[in-house]
């Protein structure tokens, strides 16, 4: 009997290969989800298919190369990491950097939150069955990423980042222009944000999904929207001001309840604030002049933390110099590494059609590769599951229901 | 400042402080006291695990914890130095942090640490990898 009632328990199981190329990931990751039934009842994670070896690529760089080789560790964090290894090496020489500099790293910095957040929240939508939100949030990031055109001279990578400052100034006859899209862009985030408010069926379908309780927060070191969207505070901007974060004025939004929908309004939320953010730099950068750059001609030997909050949480850099122009350590870790093993806790007991938005919930990375899953049902017949049909036919259910 | 005077007052004898500057404090602690004192950092002081940093120095291979007071903006950074290079091995923290898991089993993976206590001690990196990658990140220079 005990052989049959094991035998059942076994059969009733599935395996679900998510990855390691799929749509909801940007970069190559492998979950197995393991399903009684409907129910995710365990996850296992299997991460390196897109291992680089950057941190022993820089130990080979100078301090300059190695700036424009961490800026090419994440396309969407392209100023968080830069940012975050010249805090390192000026935390090595306790240098300090011009305030003009400050301000514009400030702003560079809250420019690639907001980006960053609308490419989430319209990817979300999409996940959910919601495309207007999908084309809405990223028709608004477009102008965002001229902003960046304006200031850098490049969409993505903007190379803005040296030790002792930033490699080029704000134009100030720039700054009208960029005020300008701000204006249009408050105004489309506040009614995003009242889309997240107001929409019912949105409510439905995100409230109570994906749940990460406050100490599986803190038990998994999560950081970011991820933690704060549990009631966990920590935003380096605020613990660690550097920058011009101890000049300008902002809130740190959290919410309790851990869920999707927290984590989605903590991103719309935080996105109204860094244009608040945006809004005082521009305008101090048109009263501050001077220098935006001081050149540092050695960095003596020590080791330095550098860190600064990415739009997925903390970005961490641990360096360790001997007196040359290069690193001999050389230490990263982005957010996700802390974030993606929440998902253990997070998505233990959901059903499979929230499987998708929650392991999306804490905003991976993603890319535009699909690649279908096959699933063994008891009977050893294949059935194909589209998650992410599963996910929008959840979603259409409420809608209709409701 | 206050705060790590207090630290290293409770402390003791069982660190000792390498470098001490505005927010950041390293120090060296041994073997046996690391669990201790990881308690006191995560438990007590409520820090927040950030990361650790493996290292192969001419005394052996470091492993270099990253703790952050995020009410403070501190970092606490305990540093266990272990000499034998060829079976470098020490206590984990997993058991006590989960959030160390992903974080030693990279270490394990790359610079051959063996973390005693550990609950799951597989590669992270190159579980399905055709080759053993026998510690990459060792002797490299």
């Amino acid at each position: 009997m005990k052989i049959k009632s094991n035998l059942k328990e076994i059969s009733n199981k599935n395996q679900i290969p998510v990855g390691p190329f799929h749509p909801l990931l940007e970069e190559a990751e492998y979950f197995n989800l393991t399903v009684d039934g409907e129910t995710v009842v365990d996850i296992d994670m299997d991460t390196g298919w897109m291992h680089r070896g950057h941190e022993f690529i820089s130990e080979q760089k100078s301090f300059t190369q190695s700036i424009y080789l961490v800026e090419r560790i994440c396309g969407i964090c392209s100023t968080s990491h830069p940012l975050a290894f010249v805090h390192a090496l000026e935390d090595v020489g306790n240098i300090e950097i011009p305030l003009r500099a400050r301000y514009i790293r400030t702003l560079v910095g809250e420019l690639e939150r907001i980006h960053s957040h609308l490419l989430w929240v319209g990817l979300a939508g999409h996940f959910i069955g919601y495309d207007t939100v999908w084309m809405w949030a990223w028709k608004y990031r477009e102008p965002v990423l001229q902003m960046f055109e304006i200031i850098s001279g490049n969409r993505n990578h903007y190379g803005m980042m040296r030790v002792g400052g930033v490699g080029k100034d704000v134009d100030p006859a720039s700054i009208p222009e960029l005020n300008k899209i701000l204006d249009t862009l408050v105004k489309k985030m506040n009614m995003i944000a009242k889309i997240v408010n107001d929409d019912p069926v949105l409510r439905s379908r995100l409230i109570g999904v994906g749940v990460l309780t406050k100490k599986d927060a803190i038990d998994y070191c999560a950081v970011g929207p991820t933690s704060r969207a549990s009631g966990v505070r920590g935003d380096v901007r605020k613990d660690e001001p550097i920058d011009a974060y101890d000049l300008v004025d902002f809130d740190e939004i959290i919410t309790k309840n851990g869920d999707v929908y927290d984590k989605f309004v903590v991103r719309v939320l935080e996105t109204i604030e860094s244009i608040k953010i945006c809004r005082q730099c521009l305008n101090k950068l048109k009263e501050i002049k001077g220098p935006f750059f001081n050149n540092v001609k050695e960095i003596s030997a020590g080791e330095g933390i550098g860190r600064y909050e990415a739009p997925r949480g903390e970005v961490f850099h641990y360096v360790r110099t001997d007196g040359t122009n290069r690193v001999v350590r050389h230490k990263v870790r982005a957010p996700s590494f802390n974030n993606i093993p929440t998902f253990q806790a997070s998505c233990k007991g959901i059903p499979i059609a929230d499987a998708l938005i929650t392991l999306a919930g804490v905003d991976p990375c993603y890319c535009c590769t699909e690649r279908a899953i096959r699933v063994s049902d008891k009977h050893n017949k294949n059935k194909k599951i589209d998650l992410l049909k599963l996910s929008r036919d959840k979603t259409l259910y409420i809608r209709r229901n409701a | 400042m206050a705060d790590y005077h207090e630290f290293i007052e409770k402390m003791g004898s069982k660190i000792k402080v390498e470098i001490r500057k505005k927010r950041r404090l390293y120090f060296q602690v041994k073997n046996e006291d690391i669990l201790e004192v990881v308690d006191y950092l995560f438990n007590k002081m409520e820090c927040r695990l950030s990361t650790a940093t493996a290292t192969e120095t001419y005394h052996g291979i470091e492993a270099l914890y990253h703790f952050s007071d995020d009410n403070t903006g501190n970092y606490y950074c305990p540093r266990v130095v272990m000499k034998d290079k060829e079976n470098p091995e020490m206590n984990s923290i997993t058991p006590m942090i989960q959030g160390a898991e992903w974080i030693e089993r990279e270490m394990a993976e790359w610079w051959g640490i063996k973390f005693i206590g550990h609950p799951r001690p597989i590669p992270l990196l190159s579980r399905n990898h055709p080759e053993d990658l026998n510690k990459p990140m060792r002797c490299r220079r």
